[in-house]
């Protein structure tokens, strides 16, 4: 009997995960004597549906929204769409990783990123006879 | 001998395909507006049950600083949004959000409690609730059956 007919059991596939829009927010970055701050606008993210992580030199940020209506809502008239937002930024190496902090607020994040902070010259005396 | 690695050669392409959407996105949204003649903010009309829903996305405007009248059904937002305070233009790298005053008006459609007008604003996001007046109930207009005092004569 020919093993290349053996049927493979045909599992059902997986329902389609709910089609949902992702943005790319807009950002603002400037620089400040400490470093640099970007702003980020993501209407509708709270502190715990935003994901912010860094790895190796890539910070990446994902923010869930919510529905802003409820579901039984009848749309009359649109002028935008509803979606999550993600975007990611390649850090150089001036940007102290371990010291990054972020905050929200009104569907602002704004994350400050420190520059690495280089030691002061040392001065080595020298001894003299 | 492997050349290359499946999968990370399609990085960038991710990122570029990410930047393309969020060019057309922009086309088609008209965000940030102005610059392709759509009024900001731009906003959504809802129906839910006895109201109509108005939103809009306004991340970075402070409560203070929103202000929504409604008068002779008209409803006006007005707000504004500055940047951070002492850095100067050139300090900045990229600079894509919406900043300065807008306003916005609209009419309203007939058979809204005006003064109860409901407004929150969580997260950026505004909704404005309008309520629907209850709908006049139709009035019933007796008819007299005119046989008994008018009827013609035969």
């Amino acid at each position: 009997m020919s093993q290349d007919l053996v049927p493979v059991t045909q599992t059902a596939p997986a329902p389609p995960p709910e089609r949902q829009l992702v943005f790319t927010p807009p950002i603002d970055i400037f620089e400040t004597d400490a470093g640099l701050v970007l702003l980020a606008d993501l209407p509708g993210v709270t502190s715990e549906t935003l994901e912010l992580q860094v790895q190796d030199n890539k910070l990446t940020l994902f923010g869930r929204v919510s529905p802003q209506v409820p579901a039984e809502a009848r749309l009359l008239h649109q002028e935008y769409q509803v979606g999550h937002f993600l975007r990611s930024f390649i850090l150089s190496d001036e940007v102290d990783h371990e010291r990054i902090s972020a905050r929200l607020n009104q569907g602002v994040l704004e994350v400050v990123l420190p520059r690495v902070q280089r030691g002061e010259p040392r001065r080595i005396p020298i001894a003299t006879d | 001998m492997a050349v290359f690695r499946w999968g990370q050669p399609w990085v960038p392409f991710q990122d570029l395909e990410r930047e393309v959407d969020r060019l057309l996105s922009s086309v088609s949204l008209g965000f940030p507006g102005i610059r392709f003649g759509r009024q900001y903010p731009a906003v959504n009309l809802y129906e839910v049950e006895n109201e109509l829903h108005l939103t809009a996305e306004l991340p970075g405007v402070k409560g203070d600083e929103l202000e929504i009248t409604v008068a002779d059904g008209i409803l006006t937002i007005r707000g504004r949004r500055v940047g951070p305070e002492g850095i100067s233009d050139d300090r900045y790298r990229r600079q894509e959000r919406p900043r300065g005053n807008w306003q916005r008006s609209f009419q309203l459609p007939e058979r809204v409690l005006e003064d109860q007008l409901a407004a929150e604003f969580t997260n950026g996001v505004l909704k404005i609730r309008l309520p629907r007046a209850p709908v006049p109930r139709p009035r019933q207009i007796k008819v007299v059956d005119g046989n008994s005092s008018s009827s013609p004569e035969v």
